[in-house]
């Protein structure tokens, strides 16, 4: 899938401890025409990646190791480098609750697992859309 | 001239004191000095035969004197023979006092005992009182058993807050003094009446236990603080298995979703991939495939579900919902494994409404359940009919077509079939987790048997019921009955 020539693809990172998720994220995300910047699988490796990077959306699993995908989305948050940037979460948990958790954490979306592809590309197309946080 | 009315001694007048000297010797003969003198004087002068003026006057005296004796005489008999009544009563009623006392006492040692033995009976709770500061006053066989000591240990010689984890009552990190100790563990029951909640019981071989103890103030006859009473379960091992299925039901959460995602995901690229279609044979392969991967993450949804009901963590989005959307997307979603089956599925409803305030997604889910069931149940050649209305429920419960004062507006979605039914014995367990229909087994009909779990949780949780009718072998027909004037709880 090819962006608007003259605009560079937006920046994603993608974190997610299961290999298969993860690849199958990247691969939803390319379809969205977004470039992967890192596919990581813990939590500290998503700090430390959308730090360096300064990606324009991060996807983070919610069950990672090391640090959970609240408390990095929280920390993302907290730091003047990633602030601005989108966060979509992934989760296996999808009780209103749970998404209730991941948007006071500081979520912009919120996407119970197992999600469809098409409904994922979607998801990823709005957010790189309607740009930064302010 | 009119006689004064008699004054009727009774008993309540006071009684007079300078007679109570009489009553003591009701039979005194000391006369009045003046009368005696009189009476000596007249006796003497008949005595000396005087002439007969004289003597009359003598005789006059003497008869005046006697009568005026006997007269007096008269009165303080009747006074003591009132005081007497008196006495008697006053000492009977004595009697009946101490008797009642007798009689109060032995009441007293005899409720005293049973309680004890009702106390000494439990020994799978442990019921501990103790004095206003946590001194303990009672320790029964429960206590003894839960915490390893005997009465005669800790009975007048221990605080209760000895057996309680003391990081649970020293919310600050300070250890505290005895007394801050004692406060804080009966501060829920002094600010609410009473108290329930788990604590940490220390045992006396060193072992933790979690304890559901209810802690209630003890008063004595006036009212005043005597004590509290502490008693408790033994909840360890039930809090740890609730622990357990905690976990279970996130490890399932996680361990399941997870590969199914992966499952679903991968096949939805491999079948919407445009750049390389796949033949037909492989396309209808990879729909069962899809088909048994969507079945087991609905399975593994209603696993959760139930689990988050038991548990009682189960919420409501609530909006307001059409009805007839939800019966006839539930028709839409079984038209396709009806027809396979050969069953007709109607639906008789009206366009739009009638409207709830509830969960779209869980009554969508509930009206599927009752659906899908249905066309399992029906063998081919049957029909299933959705019918949804308004109807009234009456004060007494009942549900009719007519609005009668008090009655309140309600909205029923049934769903009707013709299928192999439900033996009447088995209707009653229809709504346990895991009950499967004899019918069912015997059929070979797939199901695990959550759905009608699930279909009467949801229902409650929006202020409803779920009714059955069923005749083996002709068919089932499920009731749901909904309230259209009130919200539910969310």
């Amino acid at each position: 899938m090819d962006r608007d020539t003259g605009e560079a693809a937006a920046r994603v990172l993608v974190a997610d401890d299961e290999e298969d998720i993860r690849l199958l994220v990247t691969l939803a995300v390319r379809k969205a025409g977004c470039t992967v910047v890192a596919a990581v699988a813990d939590g500290p490796q998503a700090l430390a990646a959308a730090r360096a990077e300064g990606p324009d959306l991060v996807v983070l699993d919610v069950s990672m190791p090391g640090a959970t995908g609240l408390e990095v989305c929280a920390a993302l948050r907290q730091d003047p480098v990633t602030a601005g940037c989108r966060v979509l979460l992934l989760s296996a948990g999808a009780s209103p609750d749970d998404v209730a958790r991941g948007l006071a954490a500081g979520a912009d979306a919120y996407l119970p697992k197992p999600f469809t592809v098409a409904g994922l590309v979607e998801q990823v197309r709005r957010l790189v859309t309607v740009g930064s946080r302010a | 001239m009119t006689a004064a009315p008699p004054r009727p001694a009774t008993p309540s007048q006071p009684v007079p004191l300078p007679l109570t000297a009489a009553v003591h010797r009701p039979h005194s003969r000391v006369l009045p000095l003046g009368l005696a003198v009189g009476t000596v004087a007249a006796l003497g002068v008949l005595l000396l035969r005087p002439p007969a003026p004289v003597v009359a006057l003598a005789v006059a005296l003497v008869l005046g004197a006697v009568l005026e004796l006997t007269r007096r005489l008269r009165g303080q008999l009747a006074a003591a023979e009132e005081l007497e009544a008196q006495r008697l009563e006053l000492v009977s009623r004595g009697r009946s006092t101490a008797d009642e006392l007798e009689v109060a006492t032995r009441m007293m040692r005899a409720r005293a005992q049973t309680m004890t033995s009702v106390i000494d009976a439990v020994t799978e709770q442990s019921i501990i009182g103790t004095d206003p500061d946590g001194l303990i006053r009672v320790w029964n066989p429960g206590a003894e058993r839960m915490l390893g000591l005997p009465r005669a240990d800790v009975v007048r010689t221990r605080s209760i807050t000895d057996f309680h984890a003391p990081e649970e009552l020293s919310p600050e990190g300070a250890p505290g003094t005895p007394a801050e100790r004692f406060a804080a563990l009966v501060q829920g029951a002094r600010e609410h009446g009473s108290d329930v909640r788990d604590w940490t019981y220390l045992t006396a071989d060193g072992r933790r236990l979690t304890v559901s103890v209810a802690i209630t103030p003890r008063t004595d006859d006036d009212g005043e603080q005597a004590g509290w009473n502490f008693v408790g379960t033994d909840m360890t091992e039930a809090r740890a298995a609730e622990r357990l299925k905690d976990q279970f039901v996130s490890l399932i959460s996680h361990e399941l979703r997870t590969p199914l995602s992966s499952i679903l995901g991968y096949l939805e690229l491999v079948m919407d991939d445009e750049e390389q279609p796949l033949t037909d044979e492989q396309r209808q392969y990879l729909s069962t495939v899809e088909r048994n991967a969507q079945r087991l993450l609905r399975l593994v949804g209603d696993l959760l579900f139930t689990a988050q009901v038991d548990a009682g963590r189960f919420t409501l989005q609530p909006e307001d919902v059409d009805l007839a959307g939800i019966v006839r997307a539930a028709e839409e979603t079984a038209r396709v494994t009806a027809a396979a089956r050969g069953v007709t599925v109607s639906v008789e409803a009206p366009d739009t409404g009638p409207v709830v305030r509830g969960d779209a997604l869980r009554l969508g889910q509930a009206c599927d359940n009752l659906v899908s069931n249905a066309v399992k149940f029906t063998p081919g050649g049957g029909r299933v009919t959705l019918r949804l209305r308004r109807a009234w429920r009456h004060e007494d419960g009942a549900v009719g077509e007519r609005q009668v004062p008090g009655a309140r507006p309600v909205a029923l979605l049934s769903v009707s079939d013709t299928g192999v039914g439900i033996p009447s014995g088995e209707q009653g367990q229809l709504f346990t987790s895991f009950f499967r229909a004899s019918t069912a087994r015997r059929n070979a009909v797939p199901g695990v048997g959550l759905g009608l779990t699930i279909t009467k949780a949801i229902t409650t949780a929006h202020g409803g019921s779920l009714d059955v009718t069923s005749v083996e072998g002709r068919g089932t027909t499920f009731t749901l009955t909904l309230p259209l004037d009130g919200v539910p709880a969310a």
